[in-house]
């Protein structure tokens, strides 16, 4: 083979790996699209299925979240940030900065990250393990819609949880600010003051809609890369590896476009109160 | 209550299984037993670098982007928009850098060692190493951890490299708010060449652990392409409690108690 046809071909091989991965972000979105117009039209039969998937979402994510929650909030925004306003005499203001970070940033992340790691791959095996099976054909066969039936109840699920374990995760943020100043033997008080002083309703909201953006992304990736697992020994562990590594990619890319467009429209949110 | 009374048992059980074979693996590198087969360490480290370098340095990136906008936007709330050097600092090199490393390793590395290994032993290619005389442990087990330790040192200090110069570009160059040489000051005043190797210890504990948990769920799946598929999920959740409870002993441990900032005595 001459050099000319051996570039050609490797430009042949490039460009076929591009088109597969715009290919597999395009079938995302269009299994984005047919979840939700599936859950929004009658019958809404995916009830039961539902109440089942959010009930394991919650039995699996439940301690990872209080460890998580608690390490990423006790570590990064209390030590640091306790040691930084310490020296300044200024510990009362750890709240006010916990009521920023950990609402604007770290709780969202964590949960979205846990969520990931712990929900979503269980639904990416789960799904694999069906494909393999081929029970989907056989859900095909019987007239039933896998969209309908498996991918709606997951996504919904995910979305609602997403959201609630982000109160979960402020919640233990909270507590791992308060165990900072206590071992800091400053009073809670102050904490709490300036904690609910700088806290607005805008925050609040714009964290659970990241979450529930999240929740949804996640759940969209994990039942698309679930759903096409490949046969073999290694296809569903191979689908959950990259489930995952799409999913925490996806969380910092959205992460980082949410984030600054709340910022940039919303200019109260960065005065300090 | 004896329901939970088994479920503890088991639980221990299962840890102390764990322990055991990654006693025997770390036994295997330390020893230096596992140099028999160096190169096999070699082309693990080799796929370690060209596989997923790049996808964990994209994480670092993002959330050093992340950072940065955090510390322009607090350093504005408090009015002095130049000591966001300051925030970015201690919130790259000290936490997110090594979330985001341990994060990233986890999803990448681990899971991918987790289907790999469980694809050979369902396939019985682990049962077929032992009866070809080969140690199986110490083929597939040591030499990936012997290579993951090779390459990660420097692997990490890219990484710290790439997560600065993001959140320069977000504070320097998208908010625009400080001059280059304002900010770099105070970016470089706080933080020493002990922080760097205290966040590092961080980074490789993550690590190394994210790649046993990989090991240990890979070299034990039973049931078939099922099985790989649930012991890979299975595996992200130790990864998870695992990375985060490294993350918070490594913090109070090294800046718990004193905060290693230029101000005041």
């Amino acid at each position: 083979m001459s050099i000319a046809t051996a570039a050609a071909s490797r430009v042949r091989v490039e460009s076929q790996r591009a088109n597969s991965l715009i290919g597999q972000v395009g079938e995302m979105v269009v299994l984005t699209r047919r979840t939700v117009v599936s859950a929004l039209r009658p019958p809404y039969s995916y009830g039961p299925e539902l109440t089942s998937q959010f009930l394991f979402g919650m039995r699996v994510a439940w301690f990872p979240m209080l460890i998580a929650s608690l390490a990423f909030t006790y570590g990064p925004a209390g030590i640091q940030a306790a040691g930084f306003l310490d020296l300044f005499g200024a510990l009362d203001r750890l709240g006010g900065l916990f009521a920023l970070t950990v609402m604007r940033e770290f709780a969202p992340l964590v949960c979205a990250i846990v969520m990931a790691g712990c929900v979503g791959t269980a639904i990416c095996a789960d799904l694999g393990a069906r494909v393999i099976r081929e029970e989907i054909d056989a859900l095909q066969v019987l007239g039933i819609d896998p969209i309908k039936s498996l991918v709606v109840p997951r996504f919904l699920s995910l979305m609602v949880l997403t959201g609630l374990f982000d109160i979960y995760a402020l919640l233990c943020g909270t507590f791992g600010g308060m165990l900072v100043t206590l071992s800091h033997s400053a009073p809670l008080g102050p904490f709490f003051a300036t904690f609910f002083s700088n806290a607005t309703v805008t925050e609040f909201g714009a964290s659970l809609l990241k979450t529930t953006l999240f929740g949804a992304m996640i759940a969209i990736v994990c039942c698309y890369k679930g759903l096409n697992a490949k046969g073999g020994a290694e296809g569903v562990g191979r689908a959950v590896n990259q489930a995952v590594v799409v999913a925490f990619l996806m969380i910092g890319a959205i992460d980082y476009v949410f984030t600054q467009a709340l910022l940039a429209t919303h200019p109260e949110l960065s005065s300090v109160r | 209550m004896r329901a939970v009374g088994t479920w503890g048992g088991e639980w221990l059980d299962s840890f102390g299984h764990a322990a055991k074979f990654i006693g025997r693996v770390m036994w295997g590198v330390y020893s230096g037993r596992v140099g028999k087969y160096f190169g096999e360490a070699l082309r693990q480290a080799a796929i370690l670098i060209t596989g997923s370098t790049l996808i964990v340095l994209g994480l670092v990136f993002i959330l050093g982007l992340e950072c940065g906008i955090e510390g322009g936007y607090g350093a504005k709330a408090v009015g002095a928009t130049s000591a966001a050097g300051a925030f970015t600092a201690l919130c790259d090199l000290r936490e997110v850098i090594p979330y985001a490393f341990g994060y990233m390793m986890a999803a990448k590395v681990g899971t991918g060692i987790v289907a790999e290994l469980g694809s050979m032993r369902i396939s019985d290619e682990i049962d077929a190493l032992e009866v070809m005389g080969l140690d199986s442990v110490l083929y597939l087990g040591g030499t990936r951890l012997l290579g993951t330790w090779l390459v990660l040192p420097f692997i990490y200090a890219i990484a710290v490299v790439v997560g600065i110069f993001a959140s320069y570009i977000a504070v320097v160059v998208q908010l625009g708010q400080v001059s280059a040489g304002g900010y770099l000051q105070l970016f470089w005043m706080f933080q020493t060449p002990l922080d760097f190797l205290f966040s590092a210890i961080k980074g490789m504990c993550m690590s190394t652990f994210v790649v046993l948990v990989g090991i240990y769920q890979g070299y034990f799946v039973t049931g078939g392409p099922v099985g790989v598929g649930r012991a890979t999920a299975k595996s992200m959740v130790a990864n998870i409690i695992g990375i985060h409870a490294i993350g918070l002993v490594g913090t109070q441990l090294f800046w718990g108690t004193n905060p290693r900032t230029p101000i005041g005595g």
